[in-house]
């Protein structure tokens, strides 16, 4: 729908209007001109104030609320069509602490405030009347509804006592997540719900309150309700919606925990099979051998979840990176892979991506003397060259990002409230920036292949071999199977390999180091991105034998079908100390019948490799004849749900070249020709 | 030293207990018509083209590096996995390779072999220091139908058979399934014997695929259009070995 469709039905409101509408629009597929006309009429944008505090309760105040829904113990709703006025960005890609949500009443976080006349005091307040506000709409509408009585005492709750529930502590948690999302927040986690709802859980048990198949139903009911709006949540492709659960995980003092919620989360994921919420496992030498077994039942299902991250490595490189040690086992993420800190982090884990081939593509795109490059140290030298060029610029980017004011987040993010500092100013513990990257792969065997083809055996002379390139490698189909089956690329372990690979890693890392002290900005950097596809459209063939426009590899993964282990030896040989913490996912495809048929070695594969030390670890379990059928005849596949980067997705939902990279990745992983 | 390979794979699961890594030696003195691996008969390198593509089967390897192969997996070796010889007959190399066994098992890898073991007792021998767990393949078990059509002497391999028992060796049967070969009513009464002799509890069974016709192709050798089992004669074969209290696994490789 273009802007001036819209204007020709409606008229003119206004610019911001129409671009919401049409974002709205977007993400529903909305089909027919009714639809359309009925988006923009519902859109509103609350105007700016100078106090962001009272913006937010006139937004509360305007709000639709929704019907309660019969079928379900919870209330939750998102008016899609309200949104706040902001001229920044608006922070994303963080976990509140919904343990201290849980324990907080909101009358006591007003204590805090009602005797300040300071800014910062006067937008909570404002902040947190407007949630009062919200309480008192949301129980006004379903009030006639006796069935619905318990949700009405937790609405209630909310204002004056701790959860004291499982029940309780649920709906708490869903009213406060719709508030994230209604304000605006994209890409915000759900954190450690096994080890958070634990007491709850328990308590309820022993009193007899509940059964656990009663926590089954209401853990059930409570995901579909996370699930509902999944399309407006969704960021960039339908289905990224950073909305990630925790769960086990060490403890620096319990050691490695996990409980009858662990398991409870997985089932329920499993069997409601949406690709959202996805959950992130947390797992460790010390985990459960059962809990593994759990895990890979989910992920057989091809539901490309739970992520696993690797507890015995991520931990001591958080505290190494300056994270204090509790906070560091208290990690979690919220976006795709990138750690945050739960409730203490600001962490922009994404905001941009440094594509690694480009600084290659620039040696070789310029008029300049090759003869001059007559060795791989005398390239790789030029290329450090201009990837720290590069990655300068991006420092500046990162150095001029402005971001709105955010009394919400504020008021649950440590230690804001504390200094009375909002977290967009750096109130926050922890305030740090990330960068993705992509390419590495691509780069890494790019340099090879001249190593090997140009130096070592003199295969080819450097000119041709960029002319080659340059010519987008026509009718040269030999030489591509060539650069591509070299024995020495990415994912191979071998030593040269690895230390070429983290000699550049390295490299970068120092190179923000020495950017983070000149902007006193703390930037991290990760192996991982999902901008393969797109950065791919936007970079010219290469060297190791991929053409114009192709996509580039994605985050750790192989290109064709080595033996597992060996990526998981390579991945756990890459140096992941200092900033470069910022997700380093291994990213595997699986037939669906190797993990059937081996189902036992599997688990102790996937054991065995938390004590190699990979860092993080997504598996997408898919048969390349059952994607190319879905291609074919997405009817026939509605419930397909494919692992996209960091997120889980309707295979139907995605964009064709998402779909055609997956069935050529799926084949080469079997082994058959693309 | 140096051995002759195809190709060492890691990450198998199907090679015996474990994670395994497989290493495929180059060189067999049978000539089973199902061979699913023909570029391992020849005993020395040979030529290939497959389409415009050529290259050669079989490479000599050190056995000091064919080691560091080995051992880079050896963390996932610690769930009962560890190195199997396969081939062609690895049993024939094992003099070759017999300090490389040495050095293997004072590092406490498991080591295995997928043998017809049709060699001759000296090999065997050899291997018993070495080897803790056997897969041998049932084949063919009439005398003369052995020799004819395999080119083996059934004689030694039962005479092995005991000799693996009597070491009190891990053992696990394998058996590949043709009709006219290993599946007929002969032979399928032979090997209900040998199972009933050896009180056998666990057995494999796998249909005999085409998959390899590429590599015959490749070799320029006629490619042997071998008719495995239907569902209902594998069914029906399963059956009669479960009979004897047997436990069968059905294997899809």
């Amino acid at each position: 729908m273009s802007k001036d469709i819209i204007k020709a039905i409606i008229g003119e409101k206004n610019f911001e209007h129409v671009k919401y509408a049409r974002k709205i629009y977007k993400k529903n597929d909305f089909e027919n001109k009714k639809n359309i006309i009925e988006c923009y009429r519902n859109t509103m944008i609350i105007k700016k104030e100078i106090n962001k505090g009272v913006q937010i309760k006139r937004l509360c105040e305007k709000l639709d609320i929704g019907e309660v829904n019969l079928n379900s113990r919870f209330y939750y709703y998102i008016d899609e069509f309200k949104q706040l006025y902001n001229q920044n960005i608006v922070i994303a890609n963080f976990a509140i602490d919904y343990d201290k949500v849980l324990k907080c009443s909101l009358s006591e976080y007003k204590n805090l405030f009602v005797d300040s006349d300071d800014e910062f005091s006067k937008n909570e307040l404002e902040t947190i009347n407007g949630i009062e506000i919200l309480i008192n709409r949301t129980i006004k509408k379903i009030g006639d509804h006796q069935v619905k009585k318990e949700i009405i005492d937790s609405l209630n709750g909310i204002m004056d006592r701790k959860a004291n529930g499982f029940r309780d502590a649920l709906q708490r948690i869903l009213f406060f997540n719709q508030i994230m999302w209604q304000t605006g927040h994209v890409l915000n986690g759900l954190g450690r719900l096994d080890l958070i709802l634990e007491k709850y859980y328990e308590n309820d048990i022993a009193s007899n309150i509940m059964s656990k198949k009663d926590a089954a139903e209401l853990i059930n009911d409570f995901l579909v309700n996370i699930h509902r709006f999944y399309k407006f949540k969704s960021n960039s492709l339908i289905g990224d919606t950073g909305q990630v659960i925790i769960l086990g995980g060490k403890h620096n003092e319990r050691g490695y925990i996990c409980n009858d919620l662990t398991y409870l989360f997985i089932d329920a994921i499993k069997q409601l099979n949406y690709p959202d919420p996805k959950i992130l496992l947390r797992v460790s030498e010390k985990m459960p051998r059962k809990l593994m077994e759990k895990a890979l039942e989910c992920i057989q299902t091809g539901l490309g979840c739970p992520l696993l991250a690797n507890d015995d490595i991520i931990v001591n490189r958080l505290i190494d990176f300056g994270i204090k040690e509790d906070d560091a086992y208290n990690y979690g993420t919220s976006a795709c892979w990138e750690p945050i800190i739960i409730g203490k982090s600001i962490s922009q884990n994404n905001v941009f991506t440094l594509n690694l081939l480009q600084p290659l593509e620039k040696i070789f795109e310029e008029d300049r003397n090759l003869e001059e490059l007559d060795s791989t140290d005398k390239i790789i030298k030029k290329y450090k060259d201009f990837l720290k060029d590069e990655i300068e610029m991006i420092g500046e980017k990162i150095n001029n990002l402005k971001f709105e004011k955010n009394p919400i987040l504020s008021l649950f993010i440590d230690d804001a409230v504390k200094r009375k500092k909002d977290v967009s100013m750096g109130g926050a513990v922890y305030n740090n920036y990330g960068i993705l990257t992509v390419g590495m792969a691509n780069t890494i065997n790019s340099i090879l292949n001249i190593e090997d083809f140009v130096f070592k055996t003199k295969k080819i002379d450097l000119n041709t071999f960029n002319e080659k390139r340059k010519r987008n490698y026509s009718e040269e189909q030999d030489l591509i199977k060539e650069l591509k089956n070299n024995k020495r690329k990415y994912g191979v372990d071998r030593e040269d390999v690895i230390n070429l690979t983290n000699d550049i890693f390295v490299y970068i890392s120092n190179i923000l180091k020495d950017i983070s002290k000149k902007y006193d900005k703390c930037i991290k950097i990760g192996l991982s991105s999902p901008a393969y596809i797109d950065q791919g459209k936007l970079t010219n063939a290469s060297f190791d034998g991929r053409k114009n426009g192709e996509p580039l590899s994605v985050h750790i993964s192989s290109d064709n079908s080595n033996a597992y282990t060996e990526l998981i030896q390579f991945a756990s040989k890459i140096d992941y100390n200092e900033n470069r913490i910022n997700g380093n996912v291994i990213d595997f495809l699986v037939t669906p019948n190797i993990i059937q048929d081996n189902f036992e070695k599997f688990v102790d594969f996937l054991l065995l490799s938390i004590k190699n030390g990979f860092y993080e670890m997504q598996l997408n379990v898919v048969s390349s004849d059952m994607l190319i059928e879905a291609k074919k005849y997405p009817d026939k596949f509605p419930n397909l749900i494919v692992r996209v980067w960091g997120f889980s997705a309707y295979f139907n939902d995605l964009p064709q070249d998402y779909k055609n990279y997956l069935i050529e990745r799926a084949l080469k992983n079997e082994g058959k020709n693309y | 030293m140096k051995v002759k390979i195809t190709n060492i794979q890691r990450f198998c699961l199907n090679d015996g207990p474990g994670i395994r890594t497989t290493v495929f030696f180059k060189g067999c003195n049978l000539k089973c018509p199902w061979c699913a691996n023909p570029e391992n008969i020849s005993f020395e390198s040979q030529e290939y083209t497959i389409g415009n593509e050529n290259g050669v089967y079989g490479y000599d390897i050190d056995l000091q590096e064919l080691k560091k192969e080995i051992l880079k997996d050896k963390n996932y070796y610690l769930g009962g996995g560890g190195v199997t010889f396969s081939g062609g007959e690895p049993l024939l190399q094992i003099k070759k390779i017999e300090k490389l066994l040495e050095e293997l098992k004072d590092l406490n890898i498991n080591m295995c072999v997928e043998t017809a073991l049709m060699v001759n007792e000296e090999l065997l021998n050899v291997s018993l220091k070495y080897i803790e767990y056997y897969i041998v393949d049932i084949k063919i078990l009439s005398k003369e139908k052995c020799k004819e059509i395999l080119g083996g002497d059934i004689d030694l391999y039962y005479k092995n058979i005991e000799t693996l028992f009597n070491a009190k060796k891990k053992i696990l049967f394998r058996i590949p399934l043709a009709n006219k070969y290993t599946y007929t009513e002969e032979n399928v009464s032979l090997i209900l014997n040998l199972l009933e002799k050896y009180k056998i509890s666990y057995v494999e069974i796998f249909n005999i695929h085409n998959l390899a016709e590429n590599k015959y192709k490749s070799l320029n050798y006629e490619f042997p259009k071998i008719v495995g089992l239907t569902n209902e004669q594998l069914k029906n074969l399963k059956e009669k070995i479960e009979g004897l209290d047997i436990k069968v696994k059905v294997c899809k490789l």
